[in-house]
């Protein structure tokens, strides 16, 4: 297992720039998520590190070696592939052994390989199957299987479960962290699915156009977002998010600051670092930061558009100042489409952002920012 | 069909029980009946007509002609030593052609498969000797290697491979290479075209997974490509390994089966017996033979692909 460090990697294809100097240090073990939507330059990336695409400049290194003009087959990776990429003309078996046969790995030492991982990942009874004969499941494991057999530095994942189904998907999440804990491999994967991210990573990186928003634990991301991309990018349902000004009470004596909303009300926020009065700034406020409150003088006035049961909890959407709102409650509501509610904003836990620059803005209790690494 | 008639008219009639039961069978033939015809009159019509001749004497010249004669024209075929050496001359002609046409016809599809600037250009152009007609491109090639008015006879003493410009299509010894080389250049472009489509058919991911497994260049070919291309080759082979041998156009233009009939091949020698010697009698039995050889060869190579593909599951 080794470490993978890759320093201002930049690619592009022409006068196109995908990628606009990576910066990105993964450890020993670690178990890293590039996740972001389509387009945003994580499969590049990915593909990069596995030496599928050339390194227009900067550096990457496995292991601390320099890799930019190593061969895949000399960078000692392994990848599962979304297509899985199976070898359709052989077995089960001769899929997982083909790395070791194109080493000359002795026979029996491969053979007692297969047995293992077959064991690990439940393929031994289709051992002598095609992949044609497999579901899509199984397909998925003979790939990790054709990875794991092999011992690589590292595991390369691109999008590995979005051909499956929603049940699927989330077993197979589940023994890819098992798997990854037990063999302790170092690990990037890619995905667009922030609930993999969520779940899965050890440390997630955000990416967006080409560029690397935020790097961090999943709480830390979730919590702390950097920006308004990643605010929205992460969490579902997503954050909610109202444009307004940011503006303090502080002239007259109660120390308060809050951000009035385009209908004038106002929604009190911890005082924002490096927040000057009346600059524009945006609410940002998780579905489950919103509460439904009975008492109209303790909350803000919302419009009932949609209540949507998801059998756990309900989903209310609503309008307030003119923008639609989602709100999160365990409870059942039976509010009538069109009815007034009032809500009111967790002060503690909602977010500011400025506007212009879209960056967060922390609140001066927090500690100076760590998670940009 | 039979059961949907039955009960649509289930509640209406009550006579004709019999000619009732009669249509109801009849029923599903009278559907087909259009197709049928269709096939007996164009296919096994003609077929039959022709393989009946074999067993008649039919001289186009000879207005007594046109009895029974029994197995007389087979019995006259074992001993033709023409026909020996046509047949000998076909698997000649045959294997001679498709070894340089799929060669020559892969290497081109390979090289078609990689990005290259006017790639789209080069494929149509690629295409072209397909498209000239036959008879077009042996008369173009009989005088390529006319010494008169062709250069490949100069070429070929400037490079030492001859003594002097001769036409090698008058030489018995190498006549048949000129048909050949003509067939080669012709047919290269169906191999190409077919392998191509084959080949962009096959997952890039494939041999990105190849490539990080370890393969080269030549082994990702024989594990990836080879095992992909091999329904289309053993199809495509096949089918021309019959067309070939029935395409007698390249040899009755450029050669008509001579030198001393050094370059006469079964297909060519029938047509030489029906429309030269006006034998139609011969000439259907000849084709009846190579009707019998190539059905041999197509069930033989159909019953190794089922054989391959079965051990394959």
């Amino acid at each position: 297992m080794a470490s993978i460090e890759i320093a201002n990697a930049r690619k592009s294809y022409g006068a196109v720039d995908v990628l606009h100097g990576i910066d990105l240090n993964i450890s020993d073990g670690e178990f890293i998520v590039l996740v972001g939507p389509s387009g945003c330059g994580k499969s590049t990336l990915l593909r990069m590190i596995a030496g599928l695409e050339d390194i227009t400049s900067g550096d990457i290194s496995i292991a601390g070696n320099v890799v930019n003009d190593l061969q895949p087959k000399d960078r000692d990776i392994a990848m599962v592939f979304q297509s899985y990429a199976l070898y359709p003309h052989m077995s089960v078996a001769e899929n997982m052994s083909y790395a070791l046969t194109l080493r000359k790995t002795a026979k029996e030492k491969i053979a007692d390989a297969i047995t293992n991982v077959a064991d690990i990942l439940g393929l031994s009874a289709l051992l002598e199957r095609r992949p044609k004969a497999l579901s899509g499941g199984q397909r998925q494991r003979v790939a990790m299987g054709r990875a794991i057999v092999r011992k690589p530095q590292a595991f390369l994942f691109d999008e590995p479960l979005s051909n499956l189904d929603a049940r699927l998907r989330e077993q197979m999440r589940t023994e890819i962290r098992k798997l990854h804990r037990r063999l302790g491999a170092t690990s990037v994967y890619v995905t667009h699915d922030q609930i993999e991210a969520m779940t899965m990573a050890d440390r997630i990186v955000a990416m967006h156009d080409g560029i690397i928003q935020q790097v961090g634990s999943p709480v830390e991301i979730y919590d702390h977002p950097a920006n308004i991309f990643v605010a929205s990018f992460i969490g579902s349902p997503a954050m909610n998010f109202l444009e307004g000004t940011y503006e303090t009470k502080d002239d007259n004596g109660s120390d308060g600051a809050g951000i009035c909303l385009s209908d004038g009300s106002l929604v009190p926020v911890l005082h924002a670092q490096g927040a000057t009065t009346h600059q524009a700034a945006t609410l940002g406020a998780r579905p489950e930061h919103i509460t439904i409150v009975s008492d109209a003088n303790s909350g803000l006035a919302a419009r009932v558009d949609l209540i949507e049961p998801m059998g756990l909890s309900t989903l209310v959407h609503a309008t307030l100042a003119d923008k639609p709102i989602k709100i999160f409650t365990m409870d059942r509501p039976d509010y009538a489409v069109d009815s007034t509610i009032h809500v009111s904003f967790d002060m503690e836990k909602v977010h500011v952002f400025d506007t212009k620059s879209e960056l967060r803005l922390p609140p001066i209790t927090e500690p100076h920012p760590s998670h940009r690494d | 069909m039979t059961l949907a008639t039955q009960t649509g008219k289930l509640p209406v009639e009550r006579r004709g029980g019999f000619s009732k039961k009669l249509s109801g069978i009849l029923e599903p033939y009278l559907y087909v009946s259009p197709a049928l015809v269709l096939i007996i009159a164009v296919m096994l019509m003609p077929l039959i007509l022709g393989l009946s001749y074999a067993f008649r004497d039919i001289r186009i010249l000879n207005p007594f002609s046109g009895g029974f004669v029994g197995m007389a024209h087979f019995q006259t075929l074992i001993s033709d030593q023409a026909f020996l050496g046509a047949l000998a001359n076909t698997a000649w002609w045959t294997f001679g052609s498709l070894v340089f046409q799929f060669g020559l016809g892969l290497i081109l599809a390979l090289l078609l498969n990689r990005a290259f600037l006017g790639r789209g250009l080069i494929q149509a152009l690629v295409f072209l000797p397909w498209a000239v007609p036959t008879f077009l491109s042996g008369l173009n090639w009989a005088w390529m290697f006319n010494p008169v008015v062709g250069p490949l006879p100069h070429w070929m003493t400037s490079l030492g491979l001859m003594a002097e410009p001769y036409n090698i299509l008058s030489d018995p010894d190498l006549a048949m290479w000129g048909p050949i080389i003509a067939n080669i250049w012709f047919g290269i472009p169906f191999f190409a075209i077919t392998m191509l489509a084959a080949l962009q058919s096959i997952p890039k991911e494939l041999y990105e997974a190849a490539s990080i497994d370890g393969a080269t260049t030549r082994q990702q070919f024989v594990s990836i490509t080879l095992p992909f291309l091999a329904p289309t080759i053993a199809i495509t082979l096949m089918l021309r390994t019959i067309w070939i041998a029935n395409f007698a156009d390249l040899i009755v233009v450029m050669t008509k089966g001579g030198p001393a009939d050094s370059t006469q091949i079964v297909a060519s020698y029938i047509f030489t017996q029906a429309f030269r010697r006006l034998d139609f009698g011969y000439a259907s039995a000849i084709a009846a033979v190579l009707l019998v050889l190539l059905l041999a060869y197509a069930l033989s190579v159909i019953a190794l692909r089922r054989a391959m593909t079965h051990s394959d599951n």
